[in-house]
């Protein structure tokens, strides 16, 4: 049982940082357009129940702060003083020491930016100039700090997570009866686990309904960023975004939220051009940054689109040969986007000078790494001279996903649909040796195939070269596609197509990362679920 | 019968005390109210026999919700909640028809002080 004095904790530091952040929103509307009352209006009303709450929790120093805060709100509504000049970055830095005395609440709340604040503060009711000497060296600390999700939705995510384990225990459950129900053949027992088949489907709609979040709780945090990073950079912005009430699971929004940090300062830092160059380039002075979100079938697309310089293929093509991750005879040869799939590659980093913003020892296959966890997808397009886009392709939901049943060695394996481009089945006169290496034509590309069994058992070495003799009759051939690689792999059969519930690997299993988990079948049997990205890691690591 | 009462603010933190303090008091917590026009609505629903104000909300300001509470239901007590440096709304919330008003932050017996004593002027009016 947990204490009121918990409770109220909790409920408290929830809504404060909602608080919070709709403050920091707020008052980029604000700096937008100074007359902007509606934005005047909350940040007064947040500020005052900060204040009162904070009070209440006897957590003064936040109450105190946030008393002088809405004090200067207060004067800027009833037209006593204008959101101008040192106004702007003293009370921009007081909303962001808000937050900071907010996370750290009941540790040292005596942190120093609060009395220079709360002086800064006063000299402004008094009508003196404030003391901004110091600000600049903070900047650092202002834009690269963390973005947070509130783990609170007025229930706890934890608490969602374990319904949603157990749904998934349901479900697998429900698949049993359902086979069992038909090897016996009783028709009371079959209308009864149709039933239960019906209530268990809707009651896994609603536990993953229950998690999802608008898109907006993650985006609204981005035009205090972009405005941080644009002016830490000198470039002028202008931030839009759409698709904020497309619908994700809290906890892939809490994953990526890392990644999109890092796409959206890479973009201001790297992507869009100073005033000058782009005025020069005959562009407009305001480089432009889109922040999307759309829903496409089951997945949801987030995108992170600039007008600035796009991307220098051919700069990436000499770069990926310099740092040996491809021989120069074939990057001549390889596809656009294949050359930009490169800048996805382990510490390849195309910015010549490590700049402060994005600098960070994170690079772009970091970003790749937390997609490819979620089973997403990173893509890259870009128009030189016209700006760069990257789209991250997510599943709305965590647990459940789509995936293709087969057969190998009469063991079943599943492979998420995410990763899978089609299925196809081949004459052996349909494939061609070159180089050791079986490839066969899909859709005009010369795609190489492996026989999965060969890859998984191998052992270390690399894989013998292919032999055509070796295939007899028809193949089954699932393509995957990872990264813009498309990989054929050659099963013993396919068996369908269906939503399996994903659960991680108990140990010592999950150091085999060749698989992303396992599954139960409606048989009882357990299937292990195939990590692409490793697997094609894997086949590129030991191709002949 | 246990009084019921209406709660209205616009911080979930502070409904929750709120609603404690007094169930724990015995009362019966009808509604919560996070904005104006809920206030309005759930006033008009649940017919409290008193209702905890807050003095800023974000659609109307309280006093807005105090006339228009008054004008349906003239009978109803409403105790004002505000904070210290707000006794220029707090004055005319009481010209337009407030029983009482209690200051942020507040201790859980100030809080059960000032409603017993607005909802015993209800029971002597009616005696």
């Amino acid at each position: 049982m947990k204490s009121r004095e918990q409770e109220y904790r909790e409920i408290f530091m929830a809504e404060a940082l909602e608080y919070y952040d709709a403050m920091s929103r707020h008052i980029s509307e604000l700096e937008r357009n100074p007359g902007d009352e509606p934005a005047l209006n909350e940040l007064f009303r947040l500020m005052h129940n900060l204040k009162s709450n904070a009070r209440a929790m006897g957590y003064n120093p936040i109450g105190e702060v946030a008393h002088h805060m809405e004090t200067i709100f207060g004067l800027i509504r009833d037209k006593e003083k204008t959101f101008t000049g040192s106004v702007v970055p003293v009370l921009f830095g007081g909303i962001d020491t808000i937050g900071e005395m907010i996370r750290a609440v009941g540790e040292n709340e005596d942190l120093p930016e609060v009395r220079r604040l709360l002086d800064n503060l006063d000299r402004l009711v008094k009508g003196e100039e404030p003391n901004l000497e110091d600000e600049e060296e903070d900047d650092d600390e202002d834009v690269s700090r963390k973005l947070e999700l509130s783990d609170l939705v007025y229930i706890q995510v934890r608490k969602l997570d374990h319904l949603m384990n157990l749904v998934g225990e349901l479900i697998i459950d429900r698949d049993r009866i359902l086979t069992l129900s038909k090897e016996i053949g009783s028709q009371a027992l079959t209308t009864a686990a149709a039933h239960l088949s019906r209530i268990a489907d809707e009651l896994q709609y609603s536990v993953m309904d229950a998690r999802l979040v608008g898109v907006g709780s993650l985006f609204s945090k981005f035009p205090r960023v972009v405005r941080d990073v644009a002016t830490a950079e000198q470039k002028d912005v202008e931030l839009t975004m759409t698709g904020e009430d497309i619908q994700i699971d809290r906890n892939i929004l809490q994953i990526i939220t890392d990644a999109l940090l890092h796409l959206v300062r890479n973009a201001i830092g790297h992507g869009l051009e100073t005033p000058a160059e782009r005025v020069a380039a005959g562009k407009p002075a305001q480089g432009h940054l889109l922040l999307s979100a759309q829903a496409e079938r089951d997945d949801v697309l987030v995108r992170v689109q600039d007008d600035g310089r796009g991307i220098n293929v051919e700069s990436v093509r000499r770069k990926a040969v310099e740092r040996g991750l491809v021989s120069a005879a074939a990057a001549a040869g390889l596809p656009d986007d294949a050359v930009r799939a490169f800048l996805f590659e382990p510490g390849f980093s195309m910015a010549k000078e490590v700049t402060e913003i994005s600098g960070r020892g994170v690079g772009l296959d970091v970003v790749k790494l937390a997609i490819d966890s979620l089973g997403g997808q990173l893509r890259v397009s870009s128009v030189l001279g016209e700006g760069t886009t990257f789209t991250l392709v997510l599943p709305t939901s965590i647990a459940v996903k789509g995936a293709l049943l087969f057969e190998l060695e009469n063991r079943n394996y599943a492979i998420p649909l995410m990763h899978t481009d089609s299925v196809v089945s081949l004459l052996p006169e349909d494939f061609h040796v070159v180089g050791g290496l079986l490839l066969t034509r899909i859709q005009d590309e010369n795609v190489p195939v492996v026989a999965l069994r060969r890859l998984l058992h191998n052992g270390d070495g690399p894989l013998p070269p292919a032999v055509k003799a070796d295939l007899s009759g028809r193949q089954d051939i699932i393509i995957v596609n990872y990264n813009n690689r498309r990989l054929g792999l050659i099963v013993d059969r396919f068996l369908r197509q269906q939503d399996i519930v994903v659960k991680p690997m108990s140990k010592p299993l999950d150091t085999i990362d060749l698989f992303g988990g396992v599954t139960l079948l409606g048989s009882g049997q357990v299937c292990l679920v195939l990590d692409v990205p490793a697997l094609t890691r894997l086949f590129l690591a030991k191709r002949p | 019968m246990k009084n019921r009462i209406l709660i209205v603010d616009d911080s979930f933190y502070m409904r929750t005390m709120l609603k404690n303090m007094l169930t724990d008091a015995g009362y019966e917590v009808v509604g919560e109210a996070a904005n104006g026009q809920q206030a309005l609505e759930m006033a008009t629903a649940t017919r409290p026999d008193l209702i905890t104000l807050d003095v800023i909300l974000p659609d109307n300001t309280g006093l807005d919700v105090l006339k228009g509470i008054r004008q349906e239901q003239p009978e109803v007590k409403v105790v004002m909640c505000s904070a210290v440096g707000q006794e220029v709304i707090v004055n005319e919330a009481l010209e337009s028809g407030a029983t009482a008003y209690i200051v942020k932050p507040f201790s859980e017996e100030k809080v059960l002080e000032i409603v017993g004593a607005a909802l015993q002027d209800a029971s002597s009016d009616q005696a």
